[in-house]
């Protein structure tokens, strides 16, 4: 049994940022993941630090929220936010009287913005539609969930935080009424474990109404699924944004070697509903061809989708919903935290440990926005060529990844499956998304008795599926070159067929 | 410039390829035209035919009707299978085995697949979990790991040598070298291997005589054998330059690297390509044309996103339905739809839905072969090339 103060359920950036807070005001605590850190919304989002200004119009508070954070994150995060700068571009046919609407309330909320000229935006854009009235900049920027997430769990192990990922939270123990700890199952052993603690924190995104309920408690939540497609290389070293109300696929945002673009808006009511359509995908590269127009001969490499825990509204359409959070106090012990944005996720782990300490009766003060993120001396940065330190052993040609850094990642914490690796050193993450490198990959795991033989191959299997299907709503010219090619290999050069 | 061929082969496959060896033996004039080189270097370098059943030849009655094998039958099939392994020997790069059966090759993930002929380093490949084998492999080289292998053997035993380099092709150069081969066969027979095979990854040379391998065999006094590795293997690019270099033995023009710029047309018949290059064009022209560009991994055809074309001459193809039933949800299911896509040909190779009259189609290009459900690329590939060819000359 494990014993500690707060018990942290998610792995996602809010709850590795709850983490990192309690660790720099000296609350012990643990925290608990079912899979890989930034396994859900965090890890399906855009990579986009808002501005604000996508909010700006018809959530106020939300924007406000936003534009906050992103300038501490720059400050504090300079290794895992890039500062590209975003556009809000205008195409013939969208509202003037939402762009004046937009730049009124950007002023209002401290947004900074600048109106360019069509010929100044292709300066700084060339791919963008010549033909577009005029592009407004502000202050957006490209952020690394995964490596966010990391960073802020680098702190709490640092002063002694207990994190248990792939673990799942089965059940809650309840005494008198209130919620004193919970079950926990190991994923690869099934062994299970208690964990007790004064304070559960419920920060699992759209899985928040599974774990309240085993509380006793509900949280007034909406899930809303947001499917976005990759690019193989960058269109544009800016994020773009649509300059009209919040629509599908009206963002491309830069990150590390790619482009990501979406969104879509689709009700679900099943946290795991992550399928992407075809249809969505059509949607999504429509859109962006009109802002971009070489995104149509841009060869996809994957889709993926993420459910989006959004605070329960009155309104039909989800995305009028306000992005904005709310800590819930069930009042048994266990407090949830719903709603909100990996941009604003800082600001929530403030939020909440402010309630805990309250409930604790302490009074330390959150520094979580004036110390920089720890762990980021060891980071490279972004360009890819520094991440490249010698030309010897590369098994990942598309991501430049060697088998040091497949040996090292996978001594580490938490490490079991591929794509643990994968989060960790972007292996598989190019062109040909794990095809040629994960055979090897493994392959140095059983060298290194990181994993048997056996394990290897159901992780190989469940690799390739999940793989599938992310790519298969994007199969067509390159992409569907290289799958056939992909396919060849293992099903037929390495025989996995048979395995049925 | 210009040159006049009787028949101009587009795509340097082994489907073209071997239409090229079909012609050329007729006594033609014959040219193959080739954007680069083809997929059949990425694969096993192993003939397969038909992954059902013992043997692969009868097996050929339980595909559909439409399968092109059919339009081939089953004694033409036998005929071009040895057609190809009469080229092959004669460059000194025999292929064993028995086209009446089927075998099933250790692959370096310690599966098997199912094959029909290989290449003689591959002999003794057979996959025999109760067996004893001792396999080689090599100090960090990144696409083979002996343990996927011993892990499924009952009976299995490895050791590792270094090469000083990490690469497939790197090694296989290496054992070209008689000082480097010197050393592998006295550490090989250091090792007192007991009893059984000998496995080791596809590196024994690069050339496709077999001379690394034969050394190798009499050196450990073994059976030995080679798995094949992850793309590019090196039995692939053996079985290549092996047909590459009957080609050229034979006489046959290769224009290689160079993409097809135009195609000119005269009433019902195409008269010429013209081949880009830098700075300057070549004008090829042909009495008749063979189209033998593969599928989508070589280029010959090319997916939209609502549409498949066919890259050269532009013909009509055959889709399977929209965007979202090309692929099955599950990527092991055997059998995506897309695999049907292809141009569709009557009895004598010519593509249907379309007014050419001296156009001729084989290889995986061919609308419903299916290659990767059915395990038959180079079979039929194979099979189909020398049909065409033969359908072709008789009109020339």
């Amino acid at each position: 049994m494990i014993k500690t103060d707060v018990i942290i359920i998610g792995g996602g950036s809010t709850g590795c940022g709850v983490a990192r807070d309690l660790a720099l005001r000296g609350i012990p605590h643990c925290l608990i993941e079912k899979g890989d850190f930034a396994a859900g919304a965090t890890g399906a989002c855009h990579g986009l630090l808002h501005s604000g200004a996508r909010y700006v119009v018809n959530d106020s508070e939300a924007a406000a929220e936003c534009i906050s954070e992103n300038m501490i994150m720059r400050k504090i995060g300079v290794k895992c936010v890039e500062q590209t700068g975003g556009l809000f571009v205008r195409l013939p046919g969208d509202s003037k009287r939402y762009r004046d609407m937009f730049l009124k309330s950007c002023e209002e909320t401290g947004i900074s913005t600048e109106v360019l000229s069509p010929s100044r935006a292709l300066d700084l854009v060339p791919n963008l539609n010549p033909s577009l009235e005029e592009a407004i900049t502000v202050p957006d920027c490209s952020i690394d969930p995964f490596r966010l997430c990391m960073l802020n769990i680098t702190s709490s192990q640092r002063r002694g935080g207990k994190i248990l990922t792939h673990n799942r939270v089965i059940d809650t123990i309840m005494e008198h009424g209130r919620c004193v700890g919970v079950k926990v199952q190991e994923e690869s052993t099934a062994e299970i474990r208690e964990i007790r603690g004064k304070i559960i924190i419920n920060a699992t995104g759209a899985w928040g109404n599974t774990v309240a309920s085993l509380a006793g408690g509900t949280v007034p939540m909406t899930l809303s699924k947001g499917s976005l497609i990759v690019t193989n290389h960058r269109l544009t070293n800016m994020v773009i944004n649509r300059l009209r109300p919040a629509s599908d696929g009206d963002i491309i945002v830069p990150n590390e070697a790619v482009c990501l673009a979406g969104t879509t808006s689709i009700p679900v009511t099943d946290p795991d509903a992550n399928d992407v359509e075809p249809a969505e995908v059509d949607i999504i590269a429509t859109q962006a061809c009109l802002m971009v127009p070489n995104f149509h001969s841009t060869r996809v490499i994957r889709t993926y989708a993420g459910v989006r825990p959004l605070l329960k509204a009155d309104s039909g359409d989800d995305r009028e919903i306000s992005r904005s959070f709310r800590v819930i106090d069930h009042k048994n012990g266990m407090f949830s935290i719903m709603g909100g944005k990996l941009t604003t996720y800082r600001l929530m782990a403030e939020k909440i440990c402010d309630s805990v300490m309250e409930t604790l009766g302490l009074k330390t003060k959150c520094r979580t926005a004036e110390l920089p993120l720890e762990g980021q001396e060891e980071l490279s940065g972004y360009p890819l060529s520094k991440r490249l330190k010698t030309l010897e052993n590369i098994v990942c040609e598309c991501e430049l990844v060697t088998a040091d850094d497949v040996e090292k990642v996978a001594g580490k914490i938490g490490t079991r499956h591929i794509g643990d690796i994968q989060h960790r050193t972007r292996l598989g993450m190019g062109p040909c998304q794990g095809g040629f490198c994960t055979y090897r990959a493994l392959g140095i795991m059983q060298e290194k008795g990181k994993m048997t033989p056996e394990e290897s191959m159901y992780v190989l299997r469940e690799f390739l599926q999940r793989r599938f299907k992310g790519i298969k709503p994007a199969l067509w010219g390159d992409q569907l070159r290289e799958e056939q090619l992909i396919e060849s290999i293992y099903l037929g050069i390495l025989g996995m067929r048979q395995e049925q | 410039m210009s040159d006049l061929y009787d028949a101009v082969i587009v795509g340097g496959g082994m489907a073209g390829m071997m239409a090229a060896v079909t012609l050329v033996e007729q006594g033609k004039k014959v040219a193959v035209i080739s954007k680069g080189d083809p997929v059949c270097c990425f694969s096993t370098g192993c003939i397969d035919v038909l992954a059902y059943g013992d043997d692969p030849l009868k097996g050929l009655g339980s595909l559909p009707d439409s399968h092109p094998y059919h339009l081939v039958g089953e004694g033409s099939v036998e005929k071009a299978l040895a057609l190809f392994r009469k080229t092959m020997s004669e460059g000194g790069m025999p292929y064993i085995g028995d086209v009446h059966a089927n075998r099933k090759v250790l692959t370096s993930l310690g599966r098997w697949k199912t094959t029909c002929l290989v290449p003689e380093t591959m002999e003794y490949a057979d996959f025999d979990p109760d067996k004893y084998i001792h396999v080689i492999s090599f100090y960090k080289m990144k696409d083979f790991y002996p343990q996927y292998i011993t892990s499924r053997y009952a009976n299995a035993d490895y050791s590792v040598f270094d090469p000083g380099v990490i690469t497939t092709a790197g090694i296989a150069e290496k054992f070209e070298s008689r000082p480097f081969l010197d050393t592998f066969i006295s550490w090989l027979q250091g090792l007192h291997i007991p009893e059984g095979r000998i496995a080791i990854p596809a590196v024994l040379g690069r050339s496709l005589v077999g001379d690394v391998y034969r050394q190798v065999s009499a050196g450990c006094d073994r059976k030995v054998f080679e798995i094949p590795t992850l793309p590019p293997s090196l039995p692939g690019l053996r079985l290549f330059a092996g047909l590459k270099n009957a080609l050229l033995r034979k006489g046959v023009d290769l224009y290689w690297g160079r993409g097809i710029y135009s195609v000119e047309k005269l009433g019902n018949r195409i008269e010429a390509v013209t081949l880009a290059n830098a700075g300057r064009t070549t004008r090829v022209e042909g009495k008749a044309f063979i189209l033998a560009a593969g599928s989508f991994v070589s280029g010959g055809l090319q997916a939209s996103m609502d549409a498949v074309t066919e890259t050269v001459f532009d013909l009509p193809t055959y889709l399977p339905g929209t965007r979202d039933v090309w692929f099955k949800d599950d990527f092991f299911a055997p059998g995506h739809e897309i695999e049907k896509a292809g141009i569709r040909v009557d009895a004598s190779f010519r593509p249907i839905e379309t007014d050419i009259e001296n156009l001729h189609v084989c290889g995986s290009i061919l609308a419903f072969s299916e290659i990767m459900k059915n395990r038959c690329g180079h079979g039929m590939a194979i099979a189909t090339g020398v049909a065409a060819a033969q359908a072709c000359g008789g009109l020339i």
